[in-house]
């Protein structure tokens, strides 16, 4: 076990990956690119001894979309690796392999919010319905259901 | 269904049918707090047992459907299957403001927003949960109306007289203004 996760130590183990900042008393925030987060979940892992994965958030905030990786450790300091994704293509290279328990997030993230991850080929539904159109992902801000469309439920009369 | 001048094992099956009403339960995607005064009425303190409303696991076997929370798109075909399974005469109980209008989560793009635009419902327990003496007294209302089906012969009388199921969530708010 490593001494106490404080921001200069953090700053000093990953200074090639992104910029560190503390948002709270135990979470340092770490700003990254899609083509550094699978090298910054390595090293976070082995320099910062952070093995367990707690969640992976997404977020619209209107102009890109938020990609955010929640890993903590026994010194309870939790490391959120963010990334910046363009709306129009958002891809991000999967983490499954090296972080298995990220797999079922990854389905569930392509699910709501359409984000791609490369290098994953079961990205099937697997919290919306079987019948859900393709294309929609209901949590981005700008998605409205479209009138004429079949989104699930019961087809033809009631009963 | 038996007319007045049923014969007796007819009568005798009516019979059975008041005295003991058997109930399944059906989550479709509530937030299990009804779930839970549902099994308030199990317990010691209301023990709706004593009354012989068993609660079975299978649908096949029950009279009465309970039906808690807003229907998920993903649940109201299996919600459709589930009560299709279930033998004549059934009534059906929505439980909840969810089961009523969908509650908190009308509107919302994974929610049909009420039970009965997926099955018809017979009874509504309205209350964020409905305590145990609410769901009771919807089971006691179901039962009612299976009296008074048995003494009209089925349940067409209640289309043909104007005593019709309660369709939409504006009418809800007619009812209860």
């Amino acid at each position: 076990m490593i001494g106490p996760i404080t921001l200069d130590f953090v700053k000093e183990k990953i200074q090639d990956i992104g910029t560190a900042e503390q948002v709270r008393s135990n979470r340092i925030r770490i700003t990254t690119t899609p083509g550094h987060i699978r090298d910054a979940i390595k090293s976070v892992q082995e320099l910062l001894s952070c093995d367990r994965l707690l969640t992976i958030s997404a977020a619209d905030n209107g102009k890109t979309l938020e990609l955010i990786y929640h890993l903590t450790g026994p010194h309870r300091m939790i490391i959120s690796l963010a990334l910046e994704l363009p709306r129009d293509a958002p891809e991000a290279p999967t983490t499954s392999d090296i972080l298995p328990p990220s797999g079922i997030y990854e389905r569930q993230i392509h699910d709501l919010f359409g984000i791609l991850f490369q290098g994953r080929s079961d990205l099937k539904k697997i919290i919306l319905n079987e019948d859900w159109p393709e294309n929609e992902y209901p949590l981005r801000k700008d998605w409205t259901p479209a009138p004429d469309t079949f989104y699930g439920g019961i087809k033809g009369e009631k009963v | 269904m038996a007319v007045p001048s049923a014969g007796v094992s007819q009568r005798l099956v009516n019979w059975a049918r008041l005295k003991s009403p058997w109930v399944t339960l059906f989550n479709s995607g509530g937030c299990n707090a009804c779930d839970i005064e549902v099994i308030a009425c199990l317990m010691p303190r209301f023990d709706i047992e004593r009354f012989g409303i068993l609660v079975k696991g299978s649908p096949r076997h029950a009279d009465i459907m309970i039906v808690t929370g807003h229907v998920t798109l993903k649940q109201a075909s299996r919600l459709r299957r589930v009560w299709e399974q279930i033998p004549e005469p059934k009534y059906v109980i929505a439980l909840g403001a969810c089961g009523a209008s969908g509650g908190v989560f009308h509107g919302l793009y994974h929610s049909v927003n009420s039970v009965d635009s997926v099955i018809p419902v017979d009874a509504f327990a309205v209350g964020c949960p409905p305590r145990p003496d609410e769901i009771i007294n919807a089971v006691v209302t179901c039962l009612n109306l299976l009296k008074e089906d048995i003494a009209h012969g089925g349940k067409e009388w209640r289309q043909t007289n104007g005593i019709k199921n309660i369709k939409n969530t504006n009418e809800i708010r007619e009812a209860t203004l």
